[in-house]
This record gives C-alpha cells, structure tokens and sequence, in this order.
C-alpha cells in the first residue's frame, strides 16, 4: 500500500545568499537554549524566512542539499502546518539528514502525506481520544503514584530526575498501552532514548549516528517482532493487537509497518514528555513564584499550566517539510522542491502572540503554542496523553515533594529534541 | 448560534471534546458527534473554545 508520488527534487534557482544569522552550525546547535533563543530572536526581528546553508555535519549529508527556509515565527509555522496541501511531509520531516534505511524504519506516518497517513493514523487515533484518555485516567494516576513512590522517601532526597523519574511515567503507559511486557521495557525505553541522541558525543560512546539510530531500530523491530507473534496467536486489548488485526486496503500490515508505527511511537510517546517534565521541573525552580500560584488551587490552575509546561518546554525543536507548489512566504519566492523548516521553540517565544515570552506564566491564556505542532493533519497525536500523564505526576510532586529543587541540567545535544541528559534534583524526603 | 463541523477536515483528535465535553464526543471510529449544535449561552464560551482549539480548522460557529 505505497502512494508512489514523483520526488520533488530542491533546487537552488531564485535563491538569495545563505543567511548570515546561521542557524544550521554545530555550533549553534552545541549552544544552551537560552543562546539559541537570542539568535531565533534576531531572526524574527530581522530576516522571518531566511535561506539558510544545510545543516552541518548531517549523519548522511546531500551533496546536492542547496539549502532551506527556515520558519521562526509562530504565523509562518501555522500556515505551513495547516496547509498539508503545499507543503508535503512524504519527502522527509526531520531537519538532519538521515540515513534511509533508519527513516524506513522509523518514521511510519509521520513522513506520510493523505491518504495514507490517515489510514495508518487512524488504525491507532482511537486510543487517544479524550474519552478514551479519561478511561484510563485513574491507571495514569495509580502510575504516576507509584514512580513518585519510588524516590519520594529516599533518605538522601536527591535523584537524577530525568532517568529516575520523568522518564519512568512516560515508558510505563506507552508500555501498557502498546502491551509489551515487563522483561522487555528496559530495552523498549533505552531504544527509544538512543533513537533522539544521535548527535550527542556521550550518547554515541564512540560509535557512528547511523551505527546507534539503526541498532535501536533493529532493538524496536526486534520487540515489536516478538509481541506480534504472540498477539497473533492471543489477542489481547491492545495496540499491538490493533494494528495486527487491522487492513488497510483488504491487506494486513506487514511486521515491518507496524515495527515502524512502534519506533516512532516509542520516540513520540515517550522522550517528549520525559524532557517537558524535566525542564519544567527546572522552570518551577526559576520561577518559584508560579510554583507556588499552582499550588494554591492545582486542579482549577493546572489546564493553563500545561499549556504553559509545554510552551516553554517545547521539546520537539524541529520538523520539516517540502513546497510542492511555488508559493510566497514572508515575502520570499518559495519553489516546488525547496525544504522549509518549523523552529517550534522560536514560535512560542514570538512577541507578535506570547507577551513577555521569556517567562514562565502557569495562567497564561489564550496560548496558542506549537509546542504539540502548528495545527494540521500532523498535529501532536498524543497531547491529550501527555497532558493526563503531565496532570498526575505534578499533582503527586507539588503534593509530596513541594519544595523540590532542580539543578543545571545537562544537555542533549541534538537539533530535533530539546532533551535533558540529567538533572540533580533535591527535596525534602517523605516522612 | 450553530456549529458546523467540515467532516473533509475534522481529523477525529477530540481537540473540541477536550474543551467542550457537553457538545462534542469522538467515537472510537473516530468519528465526531456534536452532542449539541445549538449551545446556549452557558456554553458558548466552550464552544469558542473548541472552535479555537481545532488543529484542522474544522469548527465554525455560525449565526442563523
């Protein structure tokens, strides 16, 4: 069931010179948020859609790559999102170059245009709607209970948050929801994590990208191999069970589909929410004000306060896709071929819709971040999930570890998520 | 006031729902049910809300 469509050549005709503000460096992307926040601000200030140079040191560079427009401001990332029409995600979303045996292997939908991204989609959108996540609403809670659990008296009141306890959540109901059992998590979630690394020096430990991103695929596929065969013999109520039994066409789909629909699901489901926890962790620390406005009335704030977790998070920085027609933005002449890609964390600290962007305001209202994407057919599939799981777990921190502190974090260094290595955080142990 | 739902649009996400659980429900097919087309005053700040909430601009409230 492949919708084979002619591929869409870039070209560098009518094109200007690449931008000097660069935003395609190593170094830039090696630099903290906060230095990459200043130089997406020069960018919307004074060159919106700017063509820039291909991105350094790709995992797999294009020697015939001539460039891309990149989208900073929260109007333009709108437009493009909401216009699936023009700007096709079938070429590729992801703004480093990757080897593509691993985006075979890992991007399922998300690199899908319609109709087939909304047959896959909706094998599994029903396992996401707001009905659904209310179902489950009392297991995410008994869960996020229980990864609080796990720390919550520690003596020593410090963990390594990241690894210790936002990621544990997030793993636990993708897990659950997607049925794989409890002796194959640990290398479910390691898999995942490996998957948003590959550019981080510590994460490689001295193997290639391509080396690390195939091997976590080949671990995923490998999972998703094993499950299949047993939900094939016993179904059970879960997705796995879903997408074996389902056709698309009169056909099933192949082990391969769904290994792919499981890596980018475990990727999605999972880092995503791991590092808005985190850093929204470190936010509650510089901003102990809004911490403690939460706190006075959590379940009538917390609604606002998620919207605000995942603006000034904004975990996923970028995703791209290609012009399919000539087209005009922010005055520039925009070809049939030519990548374009979103700046999620730019938009959501654009001044044209977020006053006083740089803070952290829990009651900000409206908040039209894009921080689950900028709307359209690709928009965030599981915000619902990640916003129930966001709900419970800071319901049990700000209950029974209040007066937590959060370290520097250190940081992933990558273009695609912004990632929390590790973060020491501190707190008074449950008596 | 009326909603309108672009069944070309509406992608099933429950966007609307999330906001607005008395007027709007999506089925496990995906499918939307607007529970309530006409909101009284009680709910019309929901339905705004809804209708802003769209990632597909499926939603219109329209006068009639």
């Amino acid at each position: 069931m492949t919708v084979d469509t002619e591929f869409i050549p870039a070209t560098s005709d009518h094109k200007p010179a690449h931008s000097p503000i660069d935003v395609s460096s190593k170094a830039f992307w090696a630099q903290t948020s906060e230095q990459r926040d200043q130089r997406f601000a020069q960018l919307r200030a004074e060159d919106p859609v700017s063509w820039q140079r291909p991105v350094e040191d790709a995992v797999a560079p294009d020697p015939n790559d001539p460039g891309y427009w990149s989208l900073v401001k929260h109007a333009d990332i709108v437009k493009v999102s909401r216009d699936s029409k023009s700007f096709i995600s079938g070429q590729g979303v992801l703004f480093d170059m990757l080897p593509p045996e691993f985006l075979e292997m890992s991007q399922s939908f998300l690199a899908m245009d319609a109709p087939k991204h909304d047959y896959l989609r909706k094998l599994i959108s029903s396992a996401f709607t707001p009905r659904r996540i209310r179902r489950i609403d009392e297991q995410i809670k008994v869960a996020a209970r229980e990864v609080v659990d796990s720390f919550a008296g520690n003596p020593a009141g410090e963990i390594e948050f990241a690894s210790e306890c936002a990621q544990q959540l997030p793993v636990r109901l993708f897990c659950d929801m997607f049925g794989v059992p409890d002796e194959l998590r640990e290398q479910t979630a390691r898999s995942a994590a490996d998957i948003v690394s590959w550019a981080d020096p510590e994460a490689l430990a001295g193997r290639t990208p391509a080396e690390v991103q195939l091997g976590a695929c080949e671990t995923l596929h490998g999972v998703a191999a094993q499950i299949l065969a047993e939900r094939r013999a016993n179904p059970a109520d879960d997705l796995f069970t879903n997408l074996v039994q389902a056709e698309v066409d009169g056909q099933h789909l192949t082990d391969a589909e769904i290994g792919a629909f499981f890596v980018l699901l475990s990727v999605a489901g999972t880092d995503t929410t791991k590092h808005t926890s985190t850093l929204t962790v470190k936010a509650m620390t510089d901003f102990p004000d809004q911490r403690d406005w939460l706190r006075a009335d959590y379940d009538n704030r917390i609604k606002t306060g998620l919207e605000e977790f995942v603006r000034y998070a904004s975990p996923v920085m970028t995703f791209r896709r290609t012009a399919v027609v000539e087209t005009e933005l922010g005055g520039k002449r925009v070809m049939p071929g030519d990548k374009v890609v979103l700046f999620y964390p730019s938009g959501n600290r654009d001044a044209d819709v977020f006053a006083d962007p740089e803070r952290f305001d829990l009651s900000r209202d409206p908040n039209p971040h894009v921080g689950f994407g900028g709307g359209g057919l690709h928009f965030c599939l599981g915000n619902q999930l990640a916003k129930g799981a966001l709900r419970a777990l800071f319901s049990e921190l700000l209950t029974r570890v209040p007066d937590f502190q959060a370290g520097e974090p250190d940081l992933l260094g990558t273009n695609f998520m912004r990632g929390v290595k590790r973060l020491p955080f501190t707190f008074t142990p449950e008596m | 006031m009326r909603i309108v739902v672009d069944r070309d649009k509406c992608t099933g996400l429950g966007m609307c729902e999330a906001e607005a659980p008395d007027l709007f429900e999506v089925q496990d097919d995906g499918s939307l049910t607007v529970l309530n087309d006409r909101p009284g005053s009680d709910d019309l700040e929901a339905a705004e809300a809804a209708v802003m909430a769209c990632p597909t601009e499926a939603l219109t409230l329209v006068e009639d």
